[in-house]
């Protein structure tokens, strides 16, 4: 049942949800698909990289971050997709067995000058790791729609 | 090998093509955007998108299969810092061949060190007609041709 709609969210508001662990054998699927470079699908051309071990895709990471926000938040929103994003930054390495939670703060919304019955709202999102550090950032950008559209 | 020095400002570099399948979307999607337009043949035909269509964190993944096919694994890459800005211009479906056009726009050496640089891109990726359905603009860090970095030390 989607029952959020775009006046229901204001800047400020934070998001908070996860957990997700990461496992060796999706590193190296996904990887072996999209992404076949040795520090993502060789373990030990990976030991012997700058990262000293096995890390995920950035685009694996990408994806886990969407998966999170379609169990938690996109179901409940009026969505209407996305046009894109800003500013990702993949900061540290994600790791076989890194517990990957999600932080998400409202930066912008405004409705949109073409279409009334739409809405667009844009997120400062971080995923962190279970030592609390940062790996991933990014500023999303989502449509929803109106109450009054 | 592809080191920084080969990465000049304007070089143009073509590369893909892959194919598009509705099994290759829907297996994506039941992983990582299990929304109904990406993964039920039915609710999407029903959807404003009229069909199904790939996740864009899909297209994305897609993207960087042909850039590494197409030259990164065939460079001295060090990764990605990140993506300046990404956008989802068209929706990409079951049968369309993708392909990708990369124009180097700009880069630089970092001071601190002298073994790396960055190379920054604008990506387009393409369908079999033309039509623009993804952009990128996104950094690469590469190596230096070894021979070069003394070169450039001394010069400085």
């Amino acid at each position: 049942m989607s029952t959020v709609y775009f006046e229901d969210i204001a800047v400020g508001d934070k998001t908070v949800f996860g957990e997700k662990k990461v496992t060796l054998e999706e590193i190296l699927k996904f990887a072996q698909k999209f992404d076949p470079q040795p520090f993502h699908v060789d373990e030990k051309a990976a030991g012997e990289s700058i990262y000293g071990g096995l890390i995920a895709s950035g685009w694996h990471t990408g994806g886990m971050l969407m998966r999170m926000m379609v169990d938690n938040m996109v179901n409940q929103r009026t969505g209407l997709g996305s046009p894109g994003f800003d500013d990702l930054r993949w900061i540290l390495p994600v790791r076989p067995g890194d517990i990957l939670r999600f932080e998400s703060t409202v930066i912008e919304t405004r409705k949109s000058s073409s279409r009334p019955d739409m809405g667009i709202i844009r997120a400062q999102v971080f995923l962190l790791n279970q030592n609390d550090e940062k790996v991933l950032s990014v500023k999303t950008i989502g449509m929803m729609k109106t109450r009054t559209g | 090998m592809l080191y920084w020095e080969d990465f000049t400002v304007g070089r143009k570099m073509e590369f893909g093509a892959m194919e598009v399948t509705e099994e290759d979307i829907i297996e994506y999607a039941t992983e990582f955007d299990p929304q109904s337009f990406h993964i039920d043949k039915e609710a999407a035909s029903e959807h404003f998108f009229g069909g199904i269509i790939a996740s864009g964190w899909h297209t994305a993944a897609m993207c960087m299969r042909m850039m590494v096919d197409g030259y990164l694994n065939n460079s001295a890459t060090m990764g990605s810092p990140g993506v300046e800005q990404l956008r989802w211009k068209k929706p990409v479906r079951p049968g369309e061949t993708l392909h990708v056009t990369a124009e180097i726009t700009d880069r630089s050496l970092p001071r601190s060190k002298l073994e790396l640089g960055f190379v920054k891109f604008s990506h387009i990726v393409c369908n079999q007609d033309g039509e623009v359905k993804m952009t990128m603009i996104s950094s690469g860090m590469f190596l230096r041709k070894p021979s070069k970095i003394s070169v450039q030390e001394t010069s400085q």
